[in-house]
């Protein structure tokens, strides 16, 4: 079995005093909040495990992204990256291959869309391992049902 | 590869302006790729992990390759969190990223544990011949005076990329202490906003306290 790849910022969460740092000054900034403080607090949200940051974070790069032209670059791989950890994976492959299709050679978007497919490719052996429990289980539950009705007969 | 999971790891990073060829030099020594075309620059952070035995013993080593760009600097400072080695990458055909190499430096060196193992190299020797604008005196001086180790290399020809990573290892294991304290602290405990200068910077007082 080939390794999969490895995105970095999805498995190393900040720990709380570095993503202190960054809420701190996000918020001392207020309404007049710089474009970079709120792109590193929004990427210190993403990377966390709470889902709720998570939530925040996507919503802040979907922000910044649409104000900021210039930062859309690296919106678009946290976006992608905020809405794989959050499970939303038609988002993140919408995201990463919109990355990918003006960076084609792009390794970090081509590891992460391997994550992506990964992971969609197991939710959905899943639903089928679910799917064909609950028909195995109609059977057997059908046969038992069947059989005690012969049994009456 | 679970019994991967025992060796002795160790934590490098790769910092140096953007364009200086670190993800280049990483990608040859990982994967023996060379790609001119892959010059996307990092985003934030990018990792691999590669297995090498050095003086006969096997370790695991982790390596972060950081984005040179300015704006995700704040972000990258995070990871210098039980970092054993800095590798500090700039292009010799290009003598501005030479002379950035101070505040590389003092990034690296205000961000790790004291007895961090540090190493200097000058990337993309292949050009030395036609467009070179640093000489290897000059490299080589900058590292001692840094108490670093030094060398050229070629991600196109593969010449010296090993070393680096060799030398560093080597450099780190011989340190008494460094691999059992490197996670528990660095220069300063904490980190704190330094508001004069930037917008919510890991910055780290310069004490060994």
């Amino acid at each position: 079995m080939t390794q999969l790849p490895y995105a970095v910022d999805a498995e190393t969460p900040l720990n709380a005093a570095e993503l202190n740092v960054l809420r701190a000054q996000y918020e001392k900034e207020g309404e007049m909040v710089g474009v970079q403080t709120k792109f590193n607090y929004a990427w210190g949200l993403v990377k966390s495990n709470v889902r709720a940051d998570q939530h925040l974070g996507v919503m802040l790069l979907s922000e910044i992204f649409r104000t900021s032209p210039e930062r859309r670059r690296e919106c678009l791989y946290y976006l992608a990256l905020g809405n794989y950890k959050l499970g939303n994976y038609a988002q993140a492959r919408k995201y990463n291959d919109a990355l990918l299709e003006n960076e084609p050679a792009n390794l970090q978007a081509a590891n992460l869309r391997a994550l992506i497919d990964d992971k969609v490719t197991k939710e959905g052996l899943m639903g089928v391992a679910i799917i064909s429990g609950v028909a195995v289980a109609a059977g057997v539950i059908g046969g038992v049902l069947l059989r005690n009705l012969g049994r009456k007969r | 590869m679970a019994s991967d999971d025992a060796l002795p790891t160790l934590k490098i990073l790769l910092i140096g302006p953007s364009g200086a060829g670190k993800s280049a030099l990483l990608m040859r020594y990982c994967d023996d790729e060379f790609d001119p075309d892959t010059a996307a620059a990092t985003i934030g952070i990018d990792f691999k992990i590669k297995r090498l035995a050095v003086r006969g013993k096997p370790y695991r080593l982790t390596l972060f390759d950081t984005a040179g760009q300015e704006r995700f600097r704040t972000l990258s400072t995070s990871f210098y969190r039980g970092a054993h080695g800095v590798i500090l990458v700039y292009d010799i055909s290009n003598r501005a990223s030479f002379m950035s190499m101070e505040r590389w430096f003092d990034e690296a060196k205000s961000n790790t544990v004291e007895d961090v193992a540090l190493y200097l190299v000058g990337a993309k020797l292949d050009k030395a011949s036609r467009n070179r604008e640093v000489t290897q005196e000059e490299g080589l001086a900058l590292a001692e005076q840094h108490g670093a180790s030094f060398c050229e290399a070629s991600s196109k020809t593969s010449e010296n990329v090993r070393r680096p990573f060799v030398e560093i290892v080597n450099q780190i294991v011989q340190t008494p202490g460094l691999l059992t304290n490197a996670t528990a602290k660095r220069r300063s405990g904490t980190v704190v906003v330094d508001s004069t200068t930037n917008n919510g910077y890991f910055s780290l007082p310069n004490c060994a306290c």
